[in-house]
């Protein structure tokens, strides 16, 4: 009973407009200080340690701050040149390369709205000069803009991982082959709405321009190269060799010093100083940049660049917000843990008889209705502390079912009436609400389909982490 | 939908100027120090013993210095679908009593932030369960080091004779990372009233914003806007130097 309230009062709350993170520390605090004899004090300490006492939530300030140095205009402009030379020719070229151009800036990036932005702000503008509709332009880069969260390194991830604890490159792992296939899905269905529909093609120019594109977008896709053989090593020559952790904060400088020396967006070797992100993406940068040997005193300067400060900003604006609601989320799972909660419920299930399917189906249902609310890592602070334990009680792998969870966001932002990603792209695009809802429609489709393949075939998921990481030990 | 935020008057650009390159110094810091200790560790083969803690100490503070500075740009992220469709009066009562809330949050949290510090500064807590009804006497644990920082005797020396009878710290004493946390969650309640006020004057729609991209989102949407009206903004204009 008690705890019906509980969450009456957060959702209550929630919907008032109050911010994610004081609905769930205010409704924990007051539940805590009426019907338990923790005091304030011991609340404020576990305030603090829910950042100085968890090691693993230290890799979201790192992998926020590396997509942030790498998710300027100036990487999505090479990734999508990369894109359109590798499939633009195709039927439907120009689409299918949106598609591909936001899986690798997802995996960049890890943030879908960010993604939507950055990608769509491009590609559906050249879309509509290359003879598309606009409303097939913003289906296509409103539902590949979801991706964000499936593809590694993902900062919902991180977050499934560290309010589980489950393993971060386990959990990273897993994203890999689901991502992979969303993406081919997208693509196969954009392409047989192409040939039907009779598309327009673009030029093959040649391999050439493939690998002078690759090269010049080489150095944001090493991030990920980076990080991935940080976690896992390089196949067949070391084991891992970083923490999750320090591979972020390895990955965090390398993007720091591909921004500063190599692509020479921002920084003091920038063409024209402070270098806006949306001047970035309006236009092509004006001038070229300095070189090294012109002002090798930038190599001091970068660190103190104007440029460097405000990257720094952004990325410490991002944590913050995240952390706040993580750090209160972890006060409520103080809450579910000291009352038993998630076994009070699991037991009740098992007793009424449902299965691990019939489970599914209503964790799926929770985050389709959900996701389209809230954004994703704050949905899944509230949601995993009480399903995690139920799941692990039928059987279900815990892996798994972070991936069917964030899948399920996935959708539920793409989801009408009120997905985030809806609103995103009817803004970057300039379309009504409802347009939007409509040209989203066929491929949130091909999603449904692919949630549904996710949730109940366990092996996309888990095998490849079990492939290179061995079986999984589940300790209850 | 929210607007960027802008800072009013001198103080108010002296005061943005440094929360922002204060978060940005700490977040600059704990990158650093961390990518300093992985390469000293695999390349070196050499450890700094307290890298770890000033890291997760440096973590601590970016947060809880950084959670006030997001009230104040109207950063924190909520959920505005149901807020949205309201009209605009009562859309209005429902952001102050979102703000009474907040502000009960953020005075509940500032209690205990300080009972908890107090004791490590040999000061006392507050009595009463809910309210500060008044001090009362407390152990003091000025004594309680942090494990490994090193004690910065030349910057924090002047704390001994002060609360530790004037020992020597052979660590850091806990009273200093601790101490962000009453300062933290005052700041908190500070710029939380400050918007609920703000709301009330109807200078300010939310307390939240729905999605992290937000500001680049209508960035986006306000060049399209624009784009529409001139499809090409160097319509009329010579073109710069270089290009054509």
């Amino acid at each position: 009973m008690d705890v019906v309230l509980l969450f009456t009062m957060i959702i209550g709350l929630l919907l008032m407009g109050v911010p994610i993170a004081v609905s769930l520390g205010f409704s924990s605090i007051i539940f805590l200080l009426v019907f338990s004899d923790t005091s304030l004090a011991s609340i404020a300490q576990s305030f603090y340690q829910a950042m100085a006492g968890h090691y693993t939530l230290l890799a979201i300030p790192f992998f926020i701050l590396a997509s942030s140095f790498m998710s300027t205009g100036g990487v999505a402009r090479r990734i999508i040149r990369f894109s359109i030379a590798c499939v633009g020719h195709l039927r439907g070229g120009l689409a299918i390369a949106g598609v591909f151009a936001c899986m690798m800036f997802a995996a960049l990036s890890g943030s879908s709205p960010a993604t939507v932005v950055a990608i769509g702000t491009i590609v559906i503008a050249a879309m509509k000069q290359a003879g598309y509709t606009k409303e097939f332009a913003a289906g296509v880069i409103c539902n590949a803009g979801t991706l964000g969260i499936l593809i590694p390194p993902s900062i919902v991830m991180v977050v499934y991982a560290s309010a589980t604890d489950v393993s971060v490159g386990r959990m990273f792992l897993a994203g890999v082959i689901p991502g992979l296939l969303a993406g081919f899905m997208l693509m196969v269905a954009i392409y047989v709405i192409a040939v039907k529909r009779n598309m327009p093609k673009g030029i093959f120019a040649g391999w050439g321009e493939i690998w002078a594109s690759f090269r010049d977008a080489f150095w944001g896709l090493m991030l990920i190269a980076i990080i991935m053989m940080g976690i896992y090593g390089i196949p067949g020559v070391t084991g891992a060799i970083f923490t999750p952790t320090e591979a972020a904060a390895v990955a965090s400088m390398y993007a720091f010093l591909v921004a500063m020396f190599v692509y020479r967006d921002i920084g003091p070797l920038a063409p024209r100083p402070a270098q806006s992100v949306g001047a970035a993406i309006a236009g092509p940068v004006e001038g070229t940049p300095k070189s090294l040997f012109q002002a090798p005193w930038a190599l001091i300067t970068a660190f103190f660049h104007r440029d460097t400060r405000d990257t720094l900003l952004e990325a410490g604006k991002l944590t913050i917000m995240l952390m706040f609601i993580i750090a209160n989320a972890l006060i409520l799972k103080h809450v579910l843990t000291d009352e038993q909660i998630p076994q009070a419920i699991a037991q009740a299930m098992l007793g009424a008889g449902l299965g691990p399917i019939t489970f599914l189906i209503v964790v799926n249902v929770i985050l389709l209705i959900g996701g389209q609310f809230m954004e994703p890592s704050g949905l899944l602070v509230i949601v995993a502390p009480l399903v995690f334990p139920i799941a692990i009680e039928l059987g279900i792998d815990p892996i798994h079912l972070g991936i069917i969870m964030v899948v399920n966001m996935e959708i539920g932002m793409i989801t009408p009436p009120v997905g985030l990603n809806l609103f995103v792209t009817s803004g970057v695009a300039g379309m009504s609400m409802m347009s939007v809802v409509k040209a989203a429609l066929p491929f949130l489709a091909v999603l449904f389909v692919f949630l549904i393949m996710v949730t109940y075939i366990p092996a996309i998921s888990l095998w490849l982490p079990t492939l290179v990481m061995g079986p999984e030990i589940i300790i209850r | 939908m929210s607007k960027r935020y802008e800072p009013q008057g001198r103080l108010g650009r002296a005061v943005n100027a440094f929360e922002e390159t204060f978060i940005a110094l700490l977040l600059g810091l704990m990158a650093l120090l961390t990518f300093v200790t992985v390469i000293l560790r695999y390349i070196f083969n050499a450890s700094i013993i307290w890298s770890l803690e000033v890291i997760l100490i440096l973590f601590a503070w970016l947060i809880i210095f950084g959670v006030s500075y997001g009230f104040k740009i109207t950063a924190h992220l909520g959920v505005d679908a149901v807020t949205n469709i309201l009209p605009r009066g009562p859309r209005r009562i429902a952001a102050m009593i979102a703000g009474a809330v907040t502000i009960a949050y953020a005075f509940l949290l500032l209690k205990g932030s300080w009972d908890y510090w107090a004791p490590y500064a040999a000061l006392d807590r507050t009595s009463g369960r809910w309210f500060p009804t008044g001090f009362q006497e407390t152990r003091e644990q000025a004594w309680f080091v942090t494990d490994q920082v090193p004690p910065v005797r030349w910057l924090f020396g002047w704390l001994e004779p002060l609360i530790n009878q004037g020992e020597e710290y052979e660590k850091l004493p806990r009273v200093i990372p601790y101490v962000i946390l009453p300062v933290g969650s005052a700041l908190i309640l500070f710029r939380v009233s400050q918007a609920v006020m703000a709301i009330a004057r109807g200078d300010r729609d939310s307390l939240i914003v729905s999605h992290e991209a937000e500001e680049a989102v209508e960035e986006a949407a306000a060049s399209h806007r624009a784009g529409e009206d001139a499809a090409d903004i160097y319509a009329g204009v010579t073109p710069p130097a270089g290009r054509t």
